[in-house]
């Protein structure tokens, strides 16, 4: 992971950041050839907790762009569960605090160091790799960090597709081989990987089965996931049955599974795995273990694995992870990949936190909107 | 998986064996005369069991009457065979690939060559051989198979290694080698360390300069039981209990984390096992004594990067292995002749089989592996 600088962070320090929003302090005159960012609205953490109590929005004063750093201003970024991994402390790779929070969304280059060439005032730009400290308005850093995307973007897209849709992406491209008329199967349908691995599973001829919770409604979002290319939709309470292939109607038995609810629900995963199958892990949405009976790995010998982006973007695949952001924006430009979100304006960040946290049941991704 | 053919169960019919003296042995009934080139095997003293369940109630002795030694086909004396835990589960029916009832137990062991049908050619009566792969029907005192089911080995061979030498010292070097490259200096980390696998894997990893860390139940006179297993080689051995600490990984003296974890007890067992491994390690599983599942929480899959596996020795051995495992026997017998590979067992004699079967099936607390001696 290429390490953001925290520049923006040295303006949090206790004498220019008061907790109760109040200005900060003029500087000193500068060399003329000093470019200044515009003062930050910034969601920030002192210490690691529950977000919705550690959170505050503050302002930052501006700092320096220095010559190789561009500084951006950010149009939209999301609330992201390992985002809230990290403000917990339960994250093991995570900004020192204070930090501010957001690691992806997309912004418009406001100004550029001296010595920056091929980005220029009013490009639209994603931090690639990802880079924490997007949930404020102004954001500097050096412009290797920036990728340039195609001005059609559509901003809500570009603010969400480097850390779920990429993760889709990799797990039906890195574990099993897979051709078109195979199956995958996979719980948290309805997160944005969940509805990713659908549709891009759909496009290469790949049949998906999709374990959702139980919940009022789920009829509709059956049609929904439907709608998008699922080709069976189970709620928990359905795949109560002896044998859960049997319900299976003419897609053969998946070879990869995709866990990020643990509990129960990974079970399910296991029991509709084919022989030799195997079920990657990327999240734990439940915070269940996942539970494997002696059986499943000696005579279904079955695999089970892991799957974290951050780890697979460390190895220097900073051109790869361009061209796979690149190509799933183009995708969602021409309406191939699409999910569900909710714009909320940065002044109430804290009930977009709210939703996001889980406090009003199922909800669309929380996109922030500066 | 070679089929073994249930020549010897033609004779479990009704008529020929008395349901009624479940230990007792009554006369077969005479057969007919039969054309002068018929070769008989004598009759076989068995253990067999007609339904599945537990198998202290569904075993029993009988004698089997002679069966015709087929052309191709070889009858063996057998010398030894031992008790393992997937015999158990084949009885009890719980293992997914089974001889059908009625059926002679056991599925390793080593025999006498006693007479070979007219076409066998490179086997002589007095061969030491073992049935390899693996066959069923091994706990009964005269066998007939088809010829390229054994395997004849070295005259030198110690008996009671030849007859356990086939199911749990391979799957234990398959194990160390087919999962994870290891080199000298790295380490293993395994639970079920007193049962035979368990032994193989210390010795065979020793052998390599590979050190191992071992995990065993919490149980009267562990001391006693980890110097057995340093004797053999162990790095370390930890009773379960010792390791309810915060960082298991901070009782390793000196040898580097293992990147190869063995699990055959489940549970707890096995959750220790994933503790100790490094960052991209395996955990293989190939047993589950305690019968309780395995555990994991999301983060060792997600930041750990750990991988959980499984292994079957009879579903590597179908992969028309034959001719490799033959050579894996002869080299871990040639170890065992050497001195180089040791493991507990208990010779019992074949009359003794239930008191066998009760030890086995863990009645009397832990014992060593049971090898009946026909």
């Amino acid at each position: 992971m290429a390490a953001a600088r925290s520049i923006t962070l040295k303006a949090v320090s206790t004498s220019l950041w008061s907790p109760n929003r109040s200005l900060p302090k003029a500087k000193t005159v500068r060399a003329l050839s000093t470019i200044m960012s515009p003062p930050s609205k910034a969601v920030v953490y002192e210490h690691h907790g529950p977000p919705d109590s550690v959170t505050r929005m503050i302002e930052l004063s501006p700092v320096e762009v220095k010559e190789n750093q561009v500084c951006v201003k950010m149009l939209a970024a999301p609330i992201n569960p390992s985002d809230i991994n990290r403000i917990e402390g339960v994250y093991p790779v995570r900004p020192p605090v204070p930090a501010v929070g957001g690691y992806e969304g997309v912004g418009e280059v406001y100004s550029v160091g001296s010595a920056v060439k091929g980005l220029s005032p009013g490009d639209l730009v994603i931090p690639s790799p990802l880079s924490s400290g997007t949930w404020q308005t102004y954001v500097v850093k050096d412009h290797d960090t920036w990728h340039k995307i195609s001005k059609d973007s559509p901003i809500e897209y570009a603010a969400t597709i480097t850390v779920n849709p990429l993760t889709a992406l990799r797990m039906l491209e890195d574990f099993t081989t897979l051709t078109a008329g195979e199956s995958i199967v996979q719980n948290g349908a309805t997160s944005i990987v969940g509805q990713c691995v659908i549709q891009l599973a759909r496009y290469r001829g790949i049949h998906s089965i999709n374990i959702i919770r139980d919940r009022a409604g789920s009829d509709t979002v059956k049609e929904k996931l439907k709608a998008l290319g699922a080709d069976e939709v189970f709620t928990e309470s359905q795949l109560e049955v002896k044998n859960v292939k049997s319900l299976l109607s003419n897609i053969p038995g998946p070879a990869l599974g995709l866990n990020c609810v643990g509990g129960n629900s990974a079970s399910l995963v296991l029991k509709f795995l084919r022989q030799g199958g195997t079920m990657v892990t990327y999240g734990g949405m439940s915070k269940k273990p996942i539970t494997v009976p002696t059986s499943s790995f000696i005579f279904k010998d079955l695999s089970l694995k892991g799957f974290w982006l951050q780890k697979w973007l460390t190895a220097d695949r900073t051109k790869e992870c361009r061209e796979m952001i690149d190509y799933l924006l183009r995708l969602a430009q021409e309406g191939k990949l699409k999910y569900e979100m909710e714009l909320v304006p940065f002044g109430e960040f804290h009930t977009a936190l709210d939703k996001a946290l889980g406090k009003h049941g199922s909800q669309p991704k929380q996109v922030i909107k500066f």
